[in-house]
């Protein structure tokens, strides 16, 4: 075993039961459906009704309202969601990566609180880590929170925060004393709840037309001492375990699968050697993939560090999905047209567009590669 | 077989690699790594093919040829063939079914054909290969001082034997029902090349590493570049993917072979080993390369006993395009009106049917 080996992924029976039940519901689903849209919609109703089901925070404890299943069983309940474009952006970051961070560092009000509505599907959360001035270099972010009585005064401002105008809570991270020689000192993470007074936000069109992202800005907001997640000043150690959960999960090679199948489907009309041999490869590339990020689920449930596992598959998983519409467009000669009636022209357009950002969110293929490089005793 | 007897032979072989002996295939002839797969009552290891894959990266690793795969593989057939006395088996794993006649006169079975570039052709004692598809398929064992086989030697880049054999009217060791097809035995030599390569990436990586902070330019180790260190992150990137798509495919056969899983030519990680591997050593090669600048371009260095197997490797037992036509085409054959994902990952259902039908 050496650091680039991914334990054998335990093979899920409870996993497998609930696969033809996801795919019985999603079957008859008969709400919004979003078709080929690159990235799964925003639908409340899909996210309570998937609560209802007890498949939003499946690996949560029973108490806090979670399934108690473990991450294998929650892997395959995500890759057929977004196998088929499942409207799932509502609650899809809570679930991820704010449920688990609260649970782990939260205190017992936060989870008591918060956890079971992430669960059932009605309570969602935005990201607030970068700002103007702090994309890769995270550590340099500058939102200050001033301890006052009670409480603390934050103000600042994110940007990027994909969902702020639609979700309940941001978790942010900002800083709590000023830097000092270690830069990743004195930052801390904090529950914030989107209607809090001072909080404003404005929404960023990118540039395949969604309102996805925004700029969130922070004046003399006003947060009680309860709204500290875990420990002051360890806001840096927090969100590098936040962001394991965020880099090896199926959504970092899969949001492009929805191209993949309308190709597929029009390739079944002309087919070509060409086509199938496309199909082989970006099969064979899936198939690893997914082995890799349920090894990583088995390394997570073990509560080994997968930091660097994370960033690898995260570096495979975007770069893959980046190359898809590269891969599929020089095979069937269609021009991508938004909204087309042709499902695959309409396809190709959704992930051209959408393309550039899958190496850039979550920490770019640049950033991933520091830490690789780092890890294999090059930095 | 026990944790504890795996790493043991893990750590032997290992051993026997890192000393580098200069007659290694005596070596580990004497240490019985080329019976491994055999049982124990037959002087094997008895290990499973994942775990016989894990040597294999191990000797990927130490640009060991090739020839520990073949042989495992060959010791595997000539045993399921009845056949006593082969000490260096190889396997003819590209065979073409028809290159070869296989026919049966009054005095028994004789075969007529080609087998090109068999690993050892020449210097193998015996060479094993299978004709036909499905419940037809019939396993050939030759012994290769039989009367009619002449051998036009060839080498990959490696220099490793990759030779011709082309058979006159042969009398065959062996004919026997064989326990895979043909296309079978091509998935699965490919997914221990795909092993070998593995380990030979890794070892490129490795390689790479070490050097990037040992050679100063502009007074300071390349290694403090950041150009470099980006190469060489992907380059581990590509080594983590090669190895989980190897041992993906590897556990595959004892799947299939323990009847829990598909046949391999219908397994979709048995295809996608060759695939991924063979793609990630290409990247891996020019990576290596570029990092080492002349020096890795010399003969002296070491390098090239990765990068050629590696070249070369892919290539063999179907490369990627070959292996990718194939999955894809056996995809697009399903049924018309499924997803892409659907057919991909099947309902565990339909996989323990299929394994019902495979058992053999
Ligand atoms: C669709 C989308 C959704 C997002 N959602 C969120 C969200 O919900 N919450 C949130 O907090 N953020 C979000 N982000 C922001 C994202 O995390 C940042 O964009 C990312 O961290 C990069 O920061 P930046 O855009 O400022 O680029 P920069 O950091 O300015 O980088 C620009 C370029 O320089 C390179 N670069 C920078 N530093 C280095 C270095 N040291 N070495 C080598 N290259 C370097 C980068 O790799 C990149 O190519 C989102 C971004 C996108 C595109």
């Amino acid at each position: 075993m050496n650091k680039l080996s991914f334990p054998r992924p335990r093979q899920s029976e409870i996993g497998e039961r609930l696969r033809s039940e996801v795919r019985e519901f999603i079957d008859g689903w008969h709400g919004n459906r979003h078709g080929a849209a690159a990235f799964s919609g925003f639908d409340p109703e899909f996210s309570e009704a998937l609560g209802k089901r007890g498949w939003i925070g499946m690996g949560f404890p029973k108490r806090y309202g979670g399934g108690g299943y473990g991450l294998a069983e929650r892997l395959v309940v995500l890759e057929e969601l977004l196998a088929v474009r499942a409207p799932i952006f509502a609650h899809a970051v809570a679930e991820r990566q704010s449920g688990p961070l609260l649970l782990r560092f939260g205190s017992e009000r936060q989870r008591e609180e918060i956890v079971p509505r992430i669960a059932a599907g009605k309570c969602y959360f935005c990201i607030g880590l970068s700002e103007p001035d702090s994309g890769s270099d995270l550590a340099s972010v500058r939102t200050r929170a001033i301890k006052v009585d009670g409480g603390w005064r934050v103000n600042g401002a994110k940007i990027w925060t994909s969902s702020a105008h639609r979700t309940h809570y941001m978790v942010l991270l900002c800083r709590t004393a000023p830097a000092s020689e270690v830069r990743q000192a004195g930052l801390s993470q904090f529950l914030v709840d989107m209607k809090t007074p001072g909080v404003t936000c404005r929404s960023i069109v990118n540039i395949a037309g969604d309102d996805d992202f925004n700029e969130v800005h922070f004046q003399d907001v006003f947060l009680s001492d309860d709204a500290l997640i875990g420990v002051e000043g360890q806001g840096w150690q927090q969100v590098t375990s936040e962001l394991t959960f965020e880099r090896s999960g199926p959504d970092r090679f899969m949001s492009h699968m929805g191209a993949v199948e309308e190709f597929v489907t029009a390739l079944k009309q002309q087919p070509s050697a060409e086509g199938a041999r496309t199909v082989g490869r970006l099969v064979a590339h899936l198939s690893t993939l997914r082995r890799m990020s349920r090894s990583i689920a088995a390394m997570l449930t073990a509560e080994q560090d997968a930091a660097l596992h994370a960033a690898l598959l995260k570096d495979l998983g975007t770069c893959f999905e980046q190359e898809i519409p590269e891969t599929l467009r020089l095979v069937l000669p269609t021009e991508p047209e938004p909204g087309a009636s042709d499902g695959y022209s309409a396809a190709l357009a959704n992930v051209i567009l959408h393309a550039p950002s899958c190496t850039i969110r979550g920490g770019t293929k640049e950033v991933l590669r520091g830490i690789v490089a780092k890890s294999l005793g090059l930095r | 077989m026990s944790e504890e007897t795996r790493d043991m032979l893990h750590e032997a072989a290992l051993r026997i690699f890192a000393d580098k002996p200069k007659n290694l295939w005596a070596v580990l002839q004497e240490s019985g790594f080329d019976k491994t797969l055999l049982p124990e009552s037959k002087g094997g290891a008895g290990v499973s093919w994942a775990d016989a894959s894990r040597l294999l990266i191990l000797a990927g690793e130490h640009a060991a040829d090739a020839l520990l795969a073949d042989a495992m593989v060959g010791h595997w057939l000539v045993d399921h063939a009845g056949v006593d006395g082969a000490t260096l088996p190889t396997v003819a794993s590209s065979a073409h079914s028809e290159q070869i006649r296989l026919g049966r006169t009054r005095d028994g079975w004789r075969v007529d054909g080609k087998l090109p570039r068999v690993p050892w052709g020449g210097a193998c004692t015996h060479v094993a290969f299978v004709v036909g598809s499905g419940t037809a398929a019939q396993l050939i064992v030759l012994s290769r001082d039989a009367a009619g086989i002449s051998v036009t030697s060839g080498r990959n880049l490696a220099g490793e034997p990759r030779d011709t054999l082309v058979l006159e009217n042969v009398v065959p060791a062996a004919v026997v029902a064989a326990p895979l097809d043909a296309r079978e035995l091509l998935s699965l030599s490919a997914i221990l090349r795909s092993a070998l390569m593995a380990g030979a990436i890794e070892r490129s990586l490795a390689l790479a590493v070490e050097y990037a902070n040992l050679r100063v330019q502009f007074g300071r180790p390349i290694g403090k570049f950041q150009a470099v260190q980006q190469n060489i992150a992907f380059l581990a990137t590509q080594a983590a993917a090669a190895r989980a798509a190897a041992e993906a495919g590897s556990e595959a056969i004892d799947e299939w072979l323990d009847g829990v899983g598909e046949p391999l030519s219908r397994n979709i990680a048995a295809a996608s080993a060759k695939i991924r591997t063979g793609e990630a050593a290409g990247q891996a090669c020019a990576i290596a390369h570029q990092v080492f600048g002349a020096i890795g371009f010399t003969e002296e260095h070491e390098l090239h006993r990765f990068t050629k197997r590696l070249w070369s490797w892919r290539d063999e037992c179907g490369n990627e395009a070959f292996w990718s036509r194939e999955l894809g085409e056996r995809i697009l054959a399903g049924d018309p009106g499924q997803s892409l994902w659907r057919a991909v990952v099947p309902m565990a259902k339909a996989i323990s049917g299929a394994a019902a039908g495979a058992a053999r």
